[in-house]
């Protein structure tokens, strides 16, 4: 099939109105999500993901790559309002936001981070395009030997997620590894830790742990403490942005979303770092550099450019190696496989018309984003003011209908709710729930291709290292664990 | 419970899950052909080796807290009254169990009214009108989607059931 063959199944796919009104429910939701302080992107993702199960599978994905491109801008309403970021990713919005809305200058503040948003999601989805295609082209070559280096070396993304403590990330990594291996056996199909119950065989189902793991500890964080309220919510005022603002920060906005491209590209950083270094560069480069920090509107700009850039770089991993570039793709992965879709280089070959439907709906979303986005910031108010003890029951309700929906399976409802406590014990221990859930999905990957390399080669562990894509893939991992043993050393040398 | 403590105690609990598994999960819980001729095509050579790490990151927390500084400083944020949260967790504890025995029994749809009552009763929303409108509307609005939309069979129970 040709470019120009592909572009046009991909557009009779999304050329339609069911799909463009995926695309902006999902906007509209990520952006009321990520506006409400204890929503976050990741759970507004993880609670529409059920809904899309009735769905054609590229209307369902376009609708949670809505609420993913939403989300990370609605955090920053919160962030600049009420001091609040609505998701880490925001963080660095709060720096200057506030400030410039203490000041009244709220509605300016959040029409720059919107352009930014836009701007930089706009660069990331044409990141995407042009490099998705040829790093799956890439890995069409891969066996399992070269995808165990891949997912081996995908698993250093740990430390990206671990947050303050590397081995509080480590230890919730392996609780994952360990929980993934309950079901049957991948080779000889006998029983790992089933206690002869059916329901077990096939394993935790992936929606239900990863529901449990983001939504329930919410609940139960609202149970034990109900009182915890949200800010003071700041007035928009009268000041909007001006083309002439956007035009002096665009180079911050260009540079930021380049960061957030090449950060993102990368699984495992994430958005928050991105941010914070768009930032930093952005007041190093800058002639108001004394301003940064004080309510400079260069400084939202970049920040909200380095966050979104990211949102569509972290899809190249995904869907060029079906391996998640963050949290929330490790997520959507769930909503391809309950689709019967195995992102990956093979769905570049099975499935060129969604994968094209996919890079045209990205591309919309950057406008829907700024129309959404626009109404958002003007509506945020109410949204703000949901009582928390309504909401929370709501999102509960909402659990138990979504995980049910997966398999039709009560038993599913009671792992979550288990996995819920799991997620509430995790976070009083300040374990992190991002490396369980990546751990969790890549778990069975990296086992399966393990033992079909070793399969392959009748136990050799030479075949491990065959060629020069696993030898990259090793140098890869070898100076990961290198940057990661170093910053952790540096990190204690500062604190003693 | 500062830093320490939390350090402590999880490195302690990972090298008893790492001797448990060891010791008897993995043998006792996981069968394996018996005529197994390579270690590593074992269906319990994965956990083992996941077994192994999880003690030496266990071994690693508590060897890191030996070097790290002294901080007493409480890691979590305080409750104004530390019983009465602990008396609303186990009350959602109770409330997940009876709903998920309930669910079948007396179909989703009235499980999740009485779920969602119960936790607006038990967190005392200043909303307990707008809770109960919610509490009837959300669970029928959700039936008629996954019900009628998406076409999944919804749990009806015994006793009343939905169109």
């Amino acid at each position: 099939m040709s470019v120009i063959d592909s572009i046009m199944a991909g557009l009779a796919l999304v050329g339609n109105v069911e799909a463009i009104v995926s695309l902006a429910i999902g906007i509209v939701i990520g952006v009321i999500g990520g506006a409400i302080p204890g929503i976050s992107a990741t759970m507004a993702v993880a609670l529409t993901l059920p809904f899309t199960f009735p769905m054609q599978p590229i209307n369902g994905i376009l609708l949670l790559l809505g609420v993913y491109k939403g989300g990370i801008f609605g955090g920053s309403i919160p962030a600049i309002l009420i001091k609040t970021p609505g998701t880490p990713a925001s963080s660095a919005t709060v720096l200057d936001g506030h400030p410039m809305a203490a000041r009244g200058e709220a509605g300016r503040a959040l029409g720059m981070a919107l352009w930014a948003s836009c701007t930089a999601d706009l660069i990331s989805n044409l990141a995407l395009i042009l490099f998705a295609g040829w790093l799956a082209s890439f890995a069409l070559s891969f066996g399992p030997p070269e995808f165990f280096a891949l997912i081996l070396f995908s698993l250093t993304i740990i430390a990206g997620v671990s947050g303050e403590s590397l081995l509080r990330g480590a230890l919730a990594a392996l609780l994952g590894l360990l929980l993934a291996t309950i079901g049957l056996d991948l080779v000889y199909g006998t029983n790992r830790f089933t206690f002869g119950d059916p329901n077990l065989m096939g394993g935790l189902n992936f929606i239900a742990v990863l529901i449990g793991l983001f939504a329930i500890p919410e609940v139960i964080n609202m149970v034990w403490n109900p009182t915890g309220h949200i800010g003071k919510v700041q007035a928009l005022g009268g000041k909007w942005v001006t083309f002439a603002e956007y035009k002096r920060c665009f180079r911050s906005i260009v540079r930021g979303s380049f960061i957030g491209v090449f950060l993102g590209a990368i699984p495992g950083i994430g958005a928050a770092p991105a941010a914070f270094l768009s930032y930093s560069e952005a007041r190093r480069k800058s002639p108001n550099k004394a301003n940064f920090g004080k309510g400079e509107i260069e400084g939202v700009a970049a920040s909200e450019a380095g966050n979104n850039g990211v949102a569509g770089a972290t899809l190249i991993p995904l869907l060029a190696l079906g391996v998640p570039g963050d949290v929330i793709t490790a997520i959507i992965i769930g909503a391809f496989m309950v689709h019967g879709l195995q992102p990956g280089p093979m769905m570049f070959v099975m499935n060129v018309d969604i994968i094209y439907g996919l890079f045209i709906g990205l591309i919309f979303s950057s406008g829907l984003l700024l129309i959404v986005g626009g109404l958002a910031i003007r509506g945020f108010k109410p949204v703000a003011d949901i009582p928390k003890r309504i909401l929370m029951p709501i999102v509960l309700v909402l659990c138990i209908y979504g995980v049910f929906a997966v398999n039709n399976n009560i038993f599913d409802v009671g792992v979550m709710f288990v996995m819920g406590w799991v997620g509430f014990v995790m976070s009083r221990y300040h374990i992190p729930a991002a490396p369980f859930l990546i751990a969790f999905i890549l778990g069975p990957l990296l086992e399966d291709n393990f033992r079909k390399s070793m399969l392959m080669s009748g136990g050799s562990p030479d075949v491990l290292l065959r060629g020069p894509i696993t030898w990259f893939f090793w140098a890869l991992t070898l100076i990961a664990v290198l940057a990661i043993a170093r910053g952790t050393l540096d990190k204690a040398r500062d604190k003693g | 419970m500062n830093k320490r403590a939390i350090q402590v105690q999880l490195g302690i609990g990972a090298c008893v899950v790492c001797v448990f598994l060891i010791l008897y999960a993995i043998p006792y819980w996981i069968s394996a052909p018996s005529n197994m001729r390579n270690i590593v095509l074992s269906p319990r050579f994965w956990p083992y080796a996941i077994a192994g790490l999880t003690g030496l990151v266990g071994v690693g927390m508590l060897f890191a807290n030996r070097k790290a500084n002294a901080d007493d400083a409480p890691v979590n944020d305080p409750i104004q009254d530390p019983r009465a949260g602990l008396i609303r967790l186990a009350g959602m504890a109770v409330l997940m169990a009876v709903t998920f025995w309930l669910l079948p029994r007396i179909g989703m749809v009235w499980a999740t009214m009485l779920a969602f009552a119960s936790l607006a009763f038990l967190v005392k929303t200043r909303h307990p009108k707008t809770a109960l409108i919610c509490a009837l509307a959300v669970p029928l609005l959700l039936y008629v989607f996954f019900a009628h939309v998406a076409g999944v069979a919804i749990p009806q129970g015994e006793f009343v059931r939905l169109p």
